[in-house]
């Protein structure tokens, strides 16, 4: 049966793949074309993976609890239970800036496309709006009820979204002056960990065990039901599919338009921790901490662990994958961030 | 001298008056001042000193404006409803239909109205009745334009006329004739003159004389013996109504009179059997219309004007009918009077006789023979029963099935479908089986025909094994069937196990006898291998596949490919077998006595009903509800609801609104004691879901064997426990909702103000902040100053900011418990407020819409650099505050004294107040101050 001029039966022989052809056929042509696409890259340079430690970013005291990559990978910002943020540059190893402000642990943090703006929060309850030269807070954003777990800009950098533990997400403008809430969604049953934009969705994931995606454009709720409390989620870099961290040890990765389940990895450990999860740059493989310090990566299509290392001595709080290239970096409660090159 | 005969005088009607005579009787007036007040005051007339009425103009209404030339009304000016005194309240006028509606108006609604009454009579007799009598005797004595006793509606009074009117006033009463009092009298004198003369000449005629002498005395014959007392009134003849169409004067029968009498005589003969008729109706004798030969008038249709003959001449047919009447009338009178008289006994129309022998006979249907062995109670689906029975009977021997596994699939299929459809889709297929060869098997004799009877009466067993429980309906299952959800304490799950226990046995027993095919999935539940009920096909193919993967062991995948029908795509086929895979996976892991549903959205259909198959053309809704209340989800299941985004985030994600212009949604409710009452069902059910899903997988992982009626109450309780720490954990909002709801910025005063005893670090912190937001005019100023003072470098705010932090939630529980009892008036407030801005609905989505409202009207002014908002910041600040004093006191005031609906009242007013003194202006302002607000809180 061709599809898209590609013969599944022979992918099937090639690489011994479990599944049936229906079933494959079932998982769509997206994951199918992704597919192809990482058996080519592995076919022609082998395996390439950030496995390799390349530098260790230490000035946080205690534990770090997000890293993130800027959107160009050129630098990046971490910030920890020492209610800093800090801004890196991650390839040459150099500490830039310090942003102190929160009264207390920052757990996520965000940049603008421009990188000129910084936005974070944390147990404080209250957002912080950053100027990235100044190093100055331009706004408090409140209006949380409770610690913030998420944040992050939307794609014009005009409005902050944030998820917190007071069952709600909530939309800031960045425009006007004030500080509270433009749009407060309250329909999640607990804990909002986890908060993701596209240009026309805000993606959420919650403890109540669902995947809610908020669709501005035609004004509706999709509510993906996982069934386990879902710890973080992630992007595919084609935005089709959301990784899904549950608290049963399991990666979810669905299928955004149908929201079908299409694959499942486990192997980490992963209960109790807020812990990150992402795919790589390629979207070939997913990556994800585990609470014993290991690193795990799996297979994108078989969900096989395709390596696994100990990368910390404690839990691994974040991983931050470089949006172009084979360059990842880690994070952990024993206050290292960890810098991973092919 | 006139002005005397004036008053002896009875005048009738209104004399025409002159300019000059008014004024001279003006004068009068002036100098009889006493007249004129006793009449009533709009009719009084106000003068001047020389006692000219004084001239508004034209448009004034000329001279008098009445009611001493103020208005046309008693009250003048004077506003009604208001008035000043304070000990005499404005009364509230209760206004009634009544004071919108104008005379005329009331009379046309038929309302009661005063009004004179024409037929007013002192004595028992009224006119009308009086005329009527008149009318009535009248009719006996003459034709007149309409036959039959006159109607009371036409016959009315004359309402006094003018000349009677004179008469009374004359001194002629009703009843009384008008006589010449010197005719009466000289009639008298001939009278006596007459008796006298035949008392002289002799005795013997003397009632012929009186006779003569009564027609001479031509009306009044008998009455003038006593005139004064017996005079009668004048009957008002019409001597001759004008009965024709001719034209006035005109006479058709002038040159022939012989034609007038005979057409006197036929309507003289006309009318007696008129009135012996009268009921007849007046179709039969009315001759006084002419109505167009030829055509004829329906029986129910009234001779009306239509009919009527405009262009008839003199000459009309009847006429000529009559002419020739008479010589024959007299021969046959009567014998024609005699049949008359016959007619009238019979009761038979005029000229008709009856038939000695008719034609017409009354047909009579007799009701249909009921056969004697008819039971008249019926019996539904009776023709499957009875096969069924047949099968039940005779069970047929089992057979072999063929080799070909192509013809052994249709085989079976073909037998499910007769099965469950009766005996027309058998025909169907043997009619197919004319053509194709493939349903040769049908045939007795033909290869597969014993394994599909085989099949055939399996299949049936089956079918009655379903239909069993189905027959006994049940409340719930009733309810189930019409989509009801079912009551949470019925022991529905009790009945269902053991419907469903029941269901086990039947089975067993009914394969019981199929020896050679062991079915090993009997242990299962019938109904979680029955999840594809409705498609038969599918059902089929579905326990062939449960048959082969529990009795096979191994998937053969060779016969897999075959078993799926020839129809279906590659496609369908592969997505069919992951539904099943899906299902007996779960059948497999769960073991529950729950139907699984499948896992892709287009397979919600799979998941049935109970007795789904009675009524196949229930709806997906039906069967999603079911399923949402009686199934457990396989993860991950995806629902969809309405969002509503705020029409501003969308404009920052430089998308269209997809409500714009929509009605505002209904709010939902915040807290989750509202929701349990008012949220629709889907939502209700969802978030049940919800709240189960994660404590329920729990329970799952722990104790997967439970049963489903454990694991309800335990989900129950898991639904009631995010409930309370919810509430608790929303002080912040409900203290918003109460402190910055109506008085723009009472918030951050009013805070610190309450939280003073519980906490003074927060009352200082919040000076603070006041502090820096006063100062927040300049921009980058106050972001210095801001983070100058709130996070001094260091390790300053590091503990101060803990214990800040630390204590809020205390103090916003203490001051939810304090303002519990006003929390019911203040979203009213707010939604008054709301409407302020022109939209409605309360709750903290409204305010947010406001909210975004502003900000769009914000965005437009450039005023976002606040170098220039800064000034009239201050201004605006400075007036508000003002205003917050105001409220402050007024709230303490209603927290002690008042109920808080009064406190409500009483700030309305008092917002009122306000309002109107800094009118419009303020009210520009109002956005901008709600943002101030908001900054400073």
């Amino acid at each position: 049966m061709p599809v898209a001029g590609f013969q599944v039966s022979t992918i099937n022989m090639d690489h011994n793949i479990p599944f049936s052809e229906e079933r494959i056929w079932d998982l769509g042509l997206r994951l199918w074309r992704r597919a192809k696409a990482v058996m080519a890259g592995q076919s022609s340079s082998g395996w390439e993976l950030a496995v390799n430690e390349s530098g260790v970013l230490k000035g946080h005291e205690g534990a770090v609890l997000a890293v993130r990559f800027n959107g160009d990978g050129n630098y990046c910002l971490t910030c920890g239970k020492d209610r800093t943020l800090r801004l890196w540059n991650p390839h040459r190893g150099i500490h830039i800036k310090t942003y102190k402000s929160h009264a207390r642990e920052v757990r996520d943090v965000h940049v603008t496309t421009d990188n000129a703006k910084l936005v974070s929060c944390g147990g404080d309850r209250q957002l912080f709006y950053w100027d990235v030269s100044s190093g100055r807070v331009i706004r408090k954003l409140r209006g949380h009820d409770s610690e913030v777990n998420s944040v992050k800009f939307n794609e014009y950098n005009a409005v902050v979204v944030s998820a917190g533990y007071d069952r709600s997400v909530r939309a800031f403008d960045c425009r006007s002056q004030s500080t509270e809430p433009i749009q407060i969604i309250d329909t999640f049953q607990d804990s909002v960990m986890s908060v993701h934009l596209t240009k026309t969705e805000i993606i959420a994931g919650c403890v109540d065990g669902t995947v809610r995606t908020f669709d501005i454009r035609m004004g509706r709720e999709l509510v993906d039901q996982l069934g386990h409390p879902v710890n973080c989620i992630s992007l595919s870099n084609d935005a089709n599919c959301v990784l899904a961290s549950c608290l049963d040890s399991t990666l979810r990765l669905l299928d955004r338009s149908t929201g079908e389940l299409l694959q499942e990895y486990k192997g980490h450990k992963c209960k109790s921790y807020k812990m990150d999860c992402c795919l790589t740059n390629t979207d070939a493989h997913v990556v994800s901490g585990s609470e014993d310090g290991f690193i795990y990566f799996w297979d994108l299509v078989d969900a096989s662990i395709v390596s696994s290392f100990r990368a910390h001595s404690s839990v691994v709080t974040s991983v931050s994958y470089h949006p172009k290239d084979v360059c990842m970096l880690t994070s952990s409660v024993d206050g290292t961030i960890k810098v991973w090159r092919k | 001298m006139a002005d005397v005969d004036e008053e002896d005088y009875v005048y009738f009607g209104t004399p025409i008056e002159r300019e000059e005579e008014i004024s001279s009787r003006k004068r009068k007036a002036i100098a009889e001042p006493g007249t004129l007040r006793s009449l009533p005051p709009w009719k009084q007339e106000v003068t001047d000193e020389e006692g000219r009425r004084r001239f508004h103009g034209a448009f004034t209404g000329g001279y008098s404006a009445g009611y001493y030339n103020t208005v046309g009304s008693k009250e003048g000016w004077t506003p009604q409803t208001f008035t000043s005194s304070r000990k005499n309240r404005a009364e509230v006028k209760k206004q009634n239909i009544y004071s919108f509606l104008d005379e005329d108006d009331l009379k046309d609604i038929g309302g009661n109205t005063l009004e004179t009454s024409m037929q007013y009579d002192t004595f028992g007799f009224t006119a009308a009745e009086f005329a009527r009598k008149k009318a009535e005797e009248e009719q006996k004595k003459r034709p007149s334009a309409i036959p039959g006793p006159a109607p009371d509606e036409i016959v009315l009074p004359a309402s006094s006329s003018i000349g009677m009117r004179l008469l009374m006033k004359m001194g002629w009463r009703q009843g009384h004739s008008i006589k010449d009092s010197n005719a009466e009298s000289l009639s008298e004198i001939r009278r006596e003159a007459r008796k006298a003369f035949m008392a002289l000449s002799s005795n013997k005629a003397e009632p012929d004389i009186s006779e003569k002498d009564a027609d001479g005395t031509d009306e009044f014959p008998d009455m003038s013996i006593d005139v004064l007392r017996n005079s009668e009134n004048t009957p008002v003849y019409v001597l001759n109504p004008k009965q024709d169409m001719y034209g006035l004067g005109y006479d058709p029968f002038k040159h022939a009179p012989e034609f007038r009498d005979s057409k006197r005589l036929r309507e003289s003969k006309s009318r007696e059997t008129k009135r012996s008729k009268v009921h007849m109706g007046s179709l039969l004798s009315s001759n006084s219309k002419k109505y167009a030969p030829g055509f004829g008038i329906g029986a129910l249709e009234e001779l009306d004007a239509e009919d009527e003959d405009i262009y008839a001449s003199g000459f009309d047919y009847e006429q000529t009918e009559v002419e020739l009447e008479p010589s024959k009338a007299v021969s046959s009178s009567s014998g024609d009077r005699m049949l008359q008289l016959e007619h009238k006994k019979r009761g038979s129309l005029l000229g008709f006789k009856l038939a000695s022998d008719s034609d017409y006979k009354l047909e009579r249907f007799y009701p249909p023979a009921i056969p004697s062995n008819f039971r008249p109670i019926h019996k539904f689906g009776a023709p499957l029963d009875q096969t069924l029975k047949n099968y039940n009977s005779v069970p047929p021997p089992d057979a072999p099935p063929p080799e070909n596994t192509n013809l052994r699939l249709l085989i079976e299929g073909s037998a499910a479908m007769v099965a469950r459809c009766g005996k027309s889709i058998e025909d169907l297929y043997m009619e197919k089986s004319k053509t194709n060869p493939l349903f040769l098997f049908l045939k007795s004799g033909a290869e597969g025909y014993d394994y599909y009877v085989r099949k055939l009466w399996e299949n049936k067993q089956k079918f009655v094994d379903n239909l069993k429980p189905a027959e006994k309906l049940t409340a719930e299952n009733r309810g189930r069937i019409l989509g009801e959800r079912p009551l949470a304490s019925t022991t529905s799950r009790v009945n269902d196990v053991s419907v469903k226990a029941r269901e086990v046995i039947n089975t067993q027993s009914s394969h019981g006898d199929t020896v050679t095919k062991p079915i090993s999935l009997a242990d299962l539940p019938d109904s979680a291998i029955k999840q594809f009920k409705h498609d038969p096909a599918k059902q089929e193919r579905f326990e062939l596949f449960l048959k082969e993967k529990y009795q096979g062991g191994l998937r053969a995948s060779g016969t897999r490919s075959s078993t799926s029908t020839s129809t279906m795509s590659e496609a369908d086929r592969a997505r069919e077998r992951l539904d099943f895979e899906a299902a007996a996976e779960a059948i497999e892991k769960g073991k529950q006595t729950i139907q699984i549903s499948a896992p892709s959205t287009d397979h919600t259909k799979d998941l049935l009903g109970f007795g789904e198959d009675r009524f196949v053309s229930s709806t997906l809704i039906e069967n999603s509800e079911t399923k949402l209340e009686e199934t457990n989800v396989v993860y991950p299941k995806r629902e969809q609801f309405e969002w509503r985004p705020s029409p501003i985030l969308c404009k920052r994600f430089d998308l269209i609104d997809p409500y714009m212009g929509k009605p505002p949604p209904v709010p939902r409710p915040r807290s989750k004691m509202d929701s349990l009452i008012f949220l629709p069902e889907i939502f209700k059910s969802s978030n049940k879901e919800d709240a189960k899903s994660p404590i329920g997988n729990s329970l799952e992982a722990s104790k997967s064997g439970l049963k489903e009626a454990e694991a309800e109450p335990s989900a129950s309780e898991a639904d009631v426990a995010p409930t309370s720490p919810k509430n608790v954990e929303r002080p912040v909002d409900l203290y918003k909702a109460i402190f910055s709801d109506d008085s723009d910025d009472d918030e951050a005063d009013a805070g610190p103000a309450l939280n003073q005893a519980l906490n003074p670090v927060k009352s200082s912190e919040g000076a603070n902040k006041t502090l820096n937001r006063l100062v927040a005019g300049d921009f980058l100023e106050s972001l210095g100053k801001e983070l100058g003072l709130e996070v001094p470098p260091g390790s300053i705010p590091g503990p101060s900011l803990n214990t800040n932090t630390v204590s809020l939630p205390e103090e916003q529980k203490s001051c939810k418990g304090g303002d519990d009892r006003d929390n019911t008036p203040f979203p009213k407030v707010k939604e008054t407020k709301s409407k302020d801005y022109g939209s409605t609905v309360d709750s903290s989505r409204e305010k947010k819409r406001s909210h975004s409202k502003h900000h769009r009207r914000r965005s437009r002014t450039p005023d976002l650099d606040p170098d220039s908002g800064s000034d009239s910041d201050s201004h605006r600040r400075h007036r508000s505050r003002s205003k917050k004093r105001h409220d402050r006191r007024d709230r303490s005031r209603s927290r002690d004294s008042e109920s808080s609906d009064e406190a409500y009242m009483n700030r309305k007013e008092r917002r009122k107040k306000h309002h109107s003194r800094h009118h419009e202006h303020k009210k520009k302002d109002y956005g901008d101050k709600y943002s101030d607000k908001k900054r400073r809180s």
